[in-house]
C-alpha cells in the first residue's frame, strides 16, 4: 500500500519537476510551487565573443574579468565586465627568473594541453593543464611563473597526475581534484611539494559486509563493484579559507555531495535544513527511458556572501541554491537549447549579484540575475547573519507576499518575535516553518510564563487538592470508630 | 448507575491492570474462571485503532513528524486488524499443534486486553507530549518504551498461561508464530498477484472480443 502511495506520489510530481516555473521542496519533501530566485538576463556565446571556444571547462571571476580555460582550444580567454573579449591566450612567454632557473632558451613560449581547470588570486593565475600532466602558474602579465608537475607521492608510480579543478588560498597553497585520485583533495605547497590529501572520506564496511568479504575467495572480491570513496568533481574556496567542495554521489554517501573541508580536513558543512544538501531529493531510481533518474550530478560550486552557495547540476541543468545552515532556497535553471537555458552546465561563478553558467555544449556563458524574491531573500539573510533580527523579519515579509508557501522566511519571522519576547505569535510562526528547536523554545518561554503568572493558584489548588485527600482519609478513620492520635 | 458504572471501573481498569501486575494469577482467572470478556477485548482493539488516529495528529507539534495530508483513518484501522488478525490466526494455528490449551477466542481475548497499557500510556503520553519541550521529550518517549514493553510482556505472558506452557515452549511458540505469519503473508500477496493476473487475462479476453465483434 505505501509503495503504491509512494509510486503515485512521485508520478504526481513529474508535471511540476518536468514543465517550466520553479519548484521548492517542502518540509514533507514534496515538491511544490515556489518563485524563482534567479532569472535570465543575458546570454554571450563564442560568436558574439569572437573567441574560439570549442569546449570551455572552467570559469572563474577575478575582480572585473571573467577568466575561461578551454580544453580543445588549450586557450585562456579573459573576458570584461561589459563581456567584451579582452585576451585570449594559446601561447605564454616565460619570465626570466623561471628561464634562468630552468634554463630554456630565450623566446620559448608553453602552450596548454587539455586544460579543465583555472583558478585566479592575486598572486596569479593558476591553470590546472590536464593532458600536460602539470600546473601553470602565470603572473598578470600572463607570464609564465612556475610549473608544477613532478608530484612526490608513491599513488603517481601508477598512473599520471591529471588534475582537473583547482582552488588556491592566499598563501598559494594549491588545493587540487585529479582524475582517477579516490584519496581526496590534493594539497600541494606553493612550491609544488605534495602535502596530503584532504577531506578524505573513508569507506566504511558494515558488519555484514566484513563478514560476507571474509567468506569470498579473491575472485568473487574482484568481481565485485569497487567500493570506492567519495570522488570530487570541483572545488572552490571561499573568503575564510574553507573549501567547498562538490563530489559524485556514490553508494555509501548518498547524501552529501556537498561539502564544506575546514582547514583540519574535516567536512564541517550545516545540514540543519528540512533535507541536506544534495540537490534534487525526488528522483526516480533505476533505468527508464522517460524522464532522468538519478540524483543529482553536481559539478561546481559557487560562494557568493553570507554563507549562501549555488551549486549547478549537470543531469538537470538546475541551479541550487542554500544558506549557510544548509536550507534550500530556491530552484533554478532549466535544460534546453533556447538563448534562457543551458544543456551541459560545467562551471558557474558569481560575477558581483549575477552568477554565470558556463555550457560546454552551446559555448555559452549564461548570466543570471536575482529576481525580486531571490534579493530579498539573500537581503534577509544577510540582516539575520549581522543580527539584525527586525530588519530581517521586515524583508521576510515581504518574501511571504511574493510566495506565502516559503516555509523559511516564517522562521525568519519567528526568531524576531522570539526575541520582542512576543512567545505565543512566535510558536505560530515556527510551526508554519517547522522549525522545531526554537519551536520548543518560544514554547518554553510561553509555558514558564504562564506558570509563573499564575504561581499561587497552582500551589494553592495543589495545596487544597492533598488537603482534601488528607481530610477525607480522616473522616473515614473516625467514622469507623479509629484514631488518628497515637495511642499505644 | 453507580453499580454499573463501578462494574465497567472494574472490567476495563480494575481487571487488566490485575492482569498486568500478577500475570499468573490473572490469566488464571482470566481463563478458568472466564473473568475475561470478549466485549472488553473488542472495545480495547477499536480503541488501539481510534488512539493511532488520535496519535496522528494530536501528538504535540515536537514529535509529531506525521504529515497531516497524509492521515487516512482506513488505512490505519485496517493495518490494525490486519496485524491483530494475522498474530492471532498465526498464534493460533501454531499452538493447536504444539498441545497449546487456548482457543481462539482467548487468543484474541488476550491480544485485546494486552493492548490495555499502551492504550494508557498511549493516550497520557499524547496529551503530555503538548506540554513538554524538547529537552524534557524524554518524559515522553519513556513513558512509550513502557508502553510497548508492557504490552509486550502482557502478550508473552498471555500465551504462556493461557496455553499452559513452559518458559522454553513459549519463545518457541513464538518464533512459530512469526513463521506462519510470513507464510500466510507471501500466500496472501501470491493470491493477490494471480488474482491480478486473471483478471487482466479475462479483461484482456473481453476486450479482444469487443473489438473483433
Amino acid at each position: 500500500m505505501k509503495k503504491i502511495v509512494a509510486l503515485m506520489m512521485i508520478l504526481a510530481l513529474f508535471p511540476l519537476t518536468l514543465g517550466a516555473g520553479s519548484y521548492i521542496y517542502s518540509y514533507w519533501e514534496h515538491a511544490m510551487h515556489s518563485a524563482p530566485g534567479l532569472a535570465f538576463e543575458a546570454s554571450i556565446n563564442a560568436e558574439g565573443l569572437g573567441a574560439n571556444l570549442v569546449s570551455p571547462e572552467d570559469l572563474v571571476v577575478y575582480e572585473d574579468s571573467v577568466y575561461i580555460v578551454d580544453s580543445k582550444a588549450d586557450s585562456l580567454v579573459i573576458i570584461d565586465e561589459d563581456f567584451d573579449l579582452k585576451h585570449e591566450w594559446t601561447e605564454f612567454v616565460m619570465t626570466d627568473a623561471y628561464r634562468e632557473r630552468t634554463g630554456t632558451d630565450m623566446g620559448t613560449v608553453l602552450t596548454l594541453n587539455g586544460p579543465y581547470g583555472v583558478d585566479v588570486t592575486v598572486n596569479g593565475i593558476f591553470i590546472a593543464d590536464t593532458s600536460n600532466n602539470r600546473i601553470v602558474k602565470l603572473n598578470h602579465d600572463f607570464e609564465v611563473v612556475d610549473v608544477f608537475g613532478e608530484i612526490d607521492d608513491p599513488t603517481f608510480d601508477e598512473i599520471k597526475f591529471e588534475p582537473k579543478k583547482i582552488t588556491v588560498d592566499p598563501t598559494n597553497r594549491m588545493y587540487v581534484v585529479a582524475r582517477n585520485i579516490y584519496e581526496g583533495i590534493m594539497e600541494i605547497n606553493s612550491d609544488g611539494t605534495f602535502n596530503r590529501y584532504t577531506g578524505v572520506n573513508p569507506i566504511e564496511l558494515t558488519p555484514f559486509e566484513i563478514f560476507s568479504r571474509s567468506l569470498m575467495t579473491e575472485e568473487q572480491i574482484e568481481q565485485m563493484q569497487l567500493f570506492l570513496p567519495t570522488e570530487y568533481t570541483n572545488v572552490t574556496i571561499d573568503d575564510r579559507n574553507f573549501i567547498y567542495a562538490t563530489s559524485r554521489v556514490s553508494e555509501n554517501n548518498p547524501e552529501n555531495p556537498i561539502q564544506l573541508i575546514n582547514p583540519k580536513g574535516v567536512d564541517v558543512i550545516k545540514r540543519n535544513g528540512y533535507y541536506p544538501p544534495m540537490g534534487d531529493i525526488q528522483y526516480v531510481e533505476g533505468d527508464n527511458s522517460y524522464v532522468v533518474e538519478g540524483p543529482s550530478t553536481l559539478v561546481d560550486i559557487a560562494y557568493t556572501h553570507d554563507g549562501i552557495y549555488t551549486v549547478l547540476d549537470r543531469k538537470r541543468s538546475r541551479l541550487f541554491t542554500y544558506d549557510s545552515e544548509g536550507y534550500l532556497l530556491y530552484i533554478d535553471g532549466e535544460e534546453g537549447k533556447q538563448i534562457d537555458r543551458f544543456s551541459e552546465g560545467v562551471a558557474l561563478d558569481y560575477f558581483g549579484d549575477n552568477l554565470l553558467v558556463l555550457d560546454r555544449g552551446t559555448t555559452t556563458i549564461v548570466v543570471y540575475g536575482h529576481t525580486e524574491f531571490g534579493a530579498y531573500v539573500n537581503e534577509a539573510i544577510h540582516y539575520h547573519n549581522i543580527g539584525e533580527f527586525d530588519k530581517a523579519a521586515e524583508v521576510w515579509e515581504k518574501v511571504i507576499k511574493i510566495n506565502s508557501n516559503y516555509e523559511i522566511a516564517y522562521n525568519g519571522i519567528g526568531k524576531m518575535l522570539l526575541r520582542e519576547g512576543q512567545y505565543k505569535e512566535a510558536m505560530e510562526y515556527f510551526e508554519m516553518g517547522y522549525d522545531q528547536y526554537y519551536y520548543s523554545k518560544a514554547f518554553q518561554e510561553y509555558r514558564n510564563g504562564i506558570i509563573k503568572a499564575n504561581f499561587v493558584w497552582i500551589i494553592s489548588g495543589l495545596v487544597l487538592f492533598a488537603g482534601f485527600l488528607i481530610g477525607r482519609k480522616i473522616y473515614k478513620v473516625y467514622k469507623q470508630g479509629g484514631t488518628i492520635l497515637y495511642d499505644d | 448507575m453507580m453499580i454499573k458504572l463501578k462494574k465497567i471501573y472494574h472490567d476495563f481498569i480494575r481487571f487488566p491492570s490485575y492482569i498486568l501486575f500478577h500475570p499468573f494469577d490473572g490469566y488464571e482467572e482470566f481463563k478458568r474462571y472466564k473473568k475475561g470478556k470478549l466485549s472488553v477485548a473488542i472495545v480495547f482493539i477499536v480503541l488501539f485503532v481510534y488512539y493511532q488516529i488520535f496519535r496522528f495528529r494530536n501528538l504535540g507539534f515536537l514529535v509529531n513528524n506525521n504529515n497531516p495530508l497524509e492521515l487516512n483513518s482506513l488505512e490505519e484501522f485496517f493495518t490494525v486488524f490486519l496485524l491483530i488478525f494475522l498474530f492471532t490466526v498465526g498464534n493460533w494455528s501454531v499452538t493447536t499443534l504444539m498441545q497449546g490449551k487456548g482457543t481462539y477466542k482467548e487468543i484474541l481475548m488476550m491480544t485485546g486486553y494486552s493492548l490495555f497499557p499502551l492504550l494508557l500510556f498511549g493516550f497520557m503520553g499524547t496529551v503530555l507530549s503538548n506540554f513538554l519541550t524538547l529537552d524534557e521529550m524524554g518524559f515522553y518517549h519513556l513513558m512509550m518504551y513502557l508502553a510497548y514493553a508492557l504490552t509486550g510482556w502482557m502478550i508473552f505472558m498471555g500465551v504462556l498461561n493461557i496455553h499452559e506452557y513452559g518458559l522454553g515452549k513459549t519463545i518457541l511458540s513464538f518464533i512459530a508464530t512469526f513463521v506462519s505469519v510470513s507464510v500466510m503473508m507471501f500466500v496472501g500477496l501470491l493470491f493477490f498477484d494471480l488474482i491480478q493476473q486473471i483478471i487482466a487475462f479475462v479483461v484482456s479476453i473481453v476486450n479482444e472480443f469487443n473489438l473483433r465483434y
